[in-house]
């Protein structure tokens, strides 16, 4: 079978990109993949072009809302028409619509809660499925930085369906965590393919400042010299607003963008980023899915990552089409005591556990007066059915250890003497082969390689409504 | 100031017989018989789910400033209006939420999603990230499209044109016609969040999107009313035929069928109370309903004389001069306005 004929006639491209090929191969012969490949990688390819080749639906199950949304639509622009999403945001007559006619789709996106979900557990069953993907197949590891409870339901579904093939997809995981995602997914022998890592066209710096208006005061005056695109990436929303007011105020023509708006406004900001009337965008850790921006040639942390693999995804946003890019990681002195407090704050506490074991159906209810917050009533009402409330204190008592090993981690990165990168590549059990000359703050970084001039240009705010529509449809 | 002017409003018209919090539920369009009563006791019709997503935190900060500044005083369970706020005739805005139910969300998400389209066709551009993700409205754009035949240029022409021309037309003002134009995006043309419109104008977000509501509202009554065929057919299914919510049409119709108050609830699975609740919602927009299958004409006629006399629409106050009256008959009496003779 001629593959790259396969890749022309579906998609008009002519070759594939490293990893795609051997993952698609093993999966046509009928083996179990878990493929580690990097963010803008095309990791969606992988799944693709095998649902052309094999026959019956590719069900692939995604864990975030705005992910799944934004592959459906990722798809569709590539010319895919037979793509549906099953996810709590379908009203009842669209749902029953796609389940009677899910034999129909090529691809099925499905939340994994609504995996197990009797009925549709039952239409399920009533297909034929050839292949499931686990994205982001990372949140099944309890571990991991990116826990979900639900991803370990997939398990559960798999002998419903048949034992389909299994595709784990995932951008970031440590040998730990692949171990994990065998051990859940239940493959007993998968071909697991491992693209390095590393990305020779990002360099590596961190600066630190005595205190945080140094930090801010540094972060004015880098962005007024430079010119994007660039992301920073800030702690909390409440941060993203702060500094994208600030940065405005100082002229330079940036947005916030997080998890809490609605999704139109994250939309616009997208299109401003894309079109170039924005050139900063400061942002939650939000930002980044959905956008397919390839010249991102600044990448800051304002405030100190929660983890290793949190921050090489993110840094991973820079510099897609290859060209030079800078990860640039702020550090103020007493950064470290926000560092474990953003750690911890996203386990359970043991006053939510035992609100939601003692008050039986009374989630929703707890989040709503404000005891339990949602997020924690998520994991908990997971344990709850697995776990007695002793155990599951235990449980998050243990993840709790393995986030402060993150938060040493990270700790060890900022106070780092050796190369950045090394480093980088030793988190995730690889060893860095050949160092670009441009490689981190450590070894000597010239600047020159991704410092463009700003250019000044003026935003052209349309002064009337008329003007704009103009300007919008010059037709 | 638009959010506070649509508080005192409605505060206004309620004086000292509802809680703080009844504004609230009546801007997000809650069904419950109480809101729905109001809306036609006090005739505020227009305000009716104008903010269906709207937080409770900003209003508590509203209604806050609004006793900060001395506008409103607490009276018990209710809310009474000072002095200052009595002297203080704010202009009611254009809204007609009754009539419209949100649905102007509806006609604007078609909309971005059609002129987003034209905007990147006509300027050679095929591939583009769709304003719109919702699977019912791209479809709905997508029908639309082929009909108007959109890959003709006169066609962008023509509806740009109408836009322009029913838009001048709409009587509200440019500022806020603006804030329309700046949610809409195009090929280079990013749309503006309402977190940068707010600061660029040095405004709050909620009177922001208020000056869009308004500005919407307007233009589809334009747009319904005169001759925009191209524009009109945005409008297709958002526009409510019947003033009744549909659980009391239901209602309507098994009572029409001869079914008493108790049958319907019986056969609904629904409580008595719910039911009555849909009568009175009945009594108050169908002019031909028979209040006096429930009551006699001297009860309806003391209800009424109470009301007024007490010059009140507080249940309990009738109650307390009319004791024979049931809560039910009060309110059924009070939704025809006295208007029946």
């Amino acid at each position: 079978m001629n593959l790259e004929k396969t890749l022309f006639d579906a998609y008009g491209f002519t070759s594939f990109r490293p990893g795609q090929k051997e993952v698609i191969e093993k999966i046509l012969v009928g083996q179990d993949v878990i493929a580690l490949l990097p963010t803008g990688m095309g990791k969606s390819m992988c799944y693709q072009l095998p649902a052309h080749l094999l026959e019956g639906s590719v069900l692939i199950v995604s864990p975030l809302l705005s992910l799944m949304q934004d592959q459906v639509a990722q798809l569709k622009k590539m010319g895919e028409k037979s793509v549906t999403a099953l996810n709590s945001f379908l009203d009842p007559a669209e749902r029953s619509n796609v389940l009677n006619n899910l034999n129909n789709y090529r691809f099925i996106f499905i939340s994994p809660e609504m995996l197990v979900q009797p009925y549709i557990k039952s239409r399920l069953r009533d297909i034929r499925i050839s292949l499931l993907v686990a994205d982001e197949a990372h949140c099944i590891s309890q571990w991991g930085f990116d826990f979900r409870p639900d991803y370990l339901r997939i398990a559960e579904i798999l002998p419903v369906l048949g034992h389909p093939k299994v595709l784990a997809l995932t951008a970031t995981a440590t040998a730990k965590v692949t171990e994990e995602i065998k051990k859940y997914l239940d493959l007993s022998d998968p071909y697991v393919y491992t693209h390095p890592m590393d990305r020779k066209n990002i360099a590596y710096d961190i600066r630190k400042f005595t205190n945080g208006n140094e930090k801010l005061e540094w972060l004015k005056s880098f962005v007024s010299a430079n010119r994007g695109p660039g992301i920073i990436y800030a702690g909390t929303r409440k941060k993203s607003q702060e500094l994208s007011g600030l940065l405005n105020l100082a002229g330079i023509r940036t947005a916030f963008y997080h998890g809490g708006m609605e999704h139109q406004d994250r939309i616009f900001v997208q299109q401003q980023f894309q079109n170039g009337e924005l050139e900063w965008v400061c942002s939650t850790n939000a930002f980044g899915m959905g956008v397919h921006i390839p010249d991102i040639s600044h990448v800051i942390h304002y405030q100190v990552p929660t983890s290793i693999e949190g921050y090489v995804q993110e840094v991973g946003r820079a510099g897609r089409d290859g060209s030079p890019a800078l990860a640039t990681l702020l550090y103020a002195a007493g950064d470290e005591e926000l560092l474990d407090s953003l750690v911890l704050d996203d386990l359970p506490t043991e006053n939510e556990i035992r609100e939601i074991y003692r008050n039986a159906d009374e989630g929703p209810q707890l989040v709503e007066q404000g005891i339990v917050r949602e997020t924690s009533m998520r994991v908990i009402t997971y344990w709850k059915n697995h776990l007695t409330e002793q155990e599951t204190i235990y449980q998050i008592e243990q993840q709790k250890i393995e986030k402060m090993k993150q938060s040493a981690k990270i700790r060890k990165l900022i106070f780092l003497e050796s190369c950045i990168r090394e480093y980088l590549m030793e988190c995730f059990d690889q060893q860095l082969q050949n160092k670009p000359a441009n490689c981190c703050v450590k070894d000597g970084l010239n600047y020159n390689k991704f410092l463009k001039r700003r250019e000044s240009r003026a935003v052209a705010l349309s002064d009337t409504w008329e003007n704009r529509l103009n300007a919008i449809l010059p037709c | 100031m638009l959010f506070e002017d649509i508080l005192i409003i409605i505060l206004k018209a309620v004086d000292g017989e509802r809680t703080v919090s009844s504004p609230y539920h009546l801007l997000k369009g809650k069904k419950s018989g109480q809101t729905i009563q109001d809306i036609g006791y006090y005739k505020l019709h227009p305000y009716f789910g104008i903010l269906p997503k709207l937080e409770k935190k900003v209003y508590d900060k509203a209604v806050q400033k609004l006793f900060d500044k001395g506008f409103i005083i607490p009276d018990g369970q209710v809310v009474r209006m000072s002095e200052k706020s009595l002297a203080y005739q704010p202009t009611a805005p254009s809204v007609n939420g009754w009539k419209y139910r949100g649905n102007e969300q509806v006609f604007m998400a078609r909309l971005s999603l059609i002129v987003q389209t034209l905007s990147h066709i006509h300027q050679n551009h095929r591939v583009f990230d769709p304003v719109v993700i919702a699977d019912d409205v791209q479809q709905w754009v997508k029908s639309y499209l082929h009909r108007m035949d959109y890959r003709n240029e006169e066609s962008c022409r023509n509806l740009k044109a109408e836009i322009a021309g029913s838009l001048s037309k709409a009587e509200v003002d440019d500022s806020a016609k603006k804030i329309v134009l700046q949610r809409l995006s195009g090929y280079k043309v990013g749309g503006l969040t309402w977190e940068q419109i707010a600061a660029i104008e040095n405004k709050e977000v909620i009177d922001i999107r208020l000056q869009a509501i308004e500005a919407l509202h307007t233009w589809m009554g334009i747009i319904e009313t005169e001759d925009y065929p191209l524009l009109k057919v945005l409008l297709d299914g958002l526009i409510q035929k019947s003033s009744l919510t549909e659980t009391a049409r239901r209602t309507e119709s098994y009572f029409k069928n001869g079914r008493s108050l108790e049958e319907i609830a019986a056969l609904r699975g629904l409580k008595t109370s719910t039911i009555e609740d849909h009568f009175v919602e009945l009594a108050m927009n169908d002019p031909g309903f028979d209040i006096l299958a429930f009551m006699g004409g001297a009860l309806y006629s003391k209800i009424i004389a109470a009301s007024r006399s007490q010059n009140t629409k507080r249940l309990r106050d009738i109650k307390e001069i009319v004791p024979e009256a049931s809560y039910f008959q009060i309110r059924l009496a009070l939704a025809t306005k006295g208007e029946i003779k």
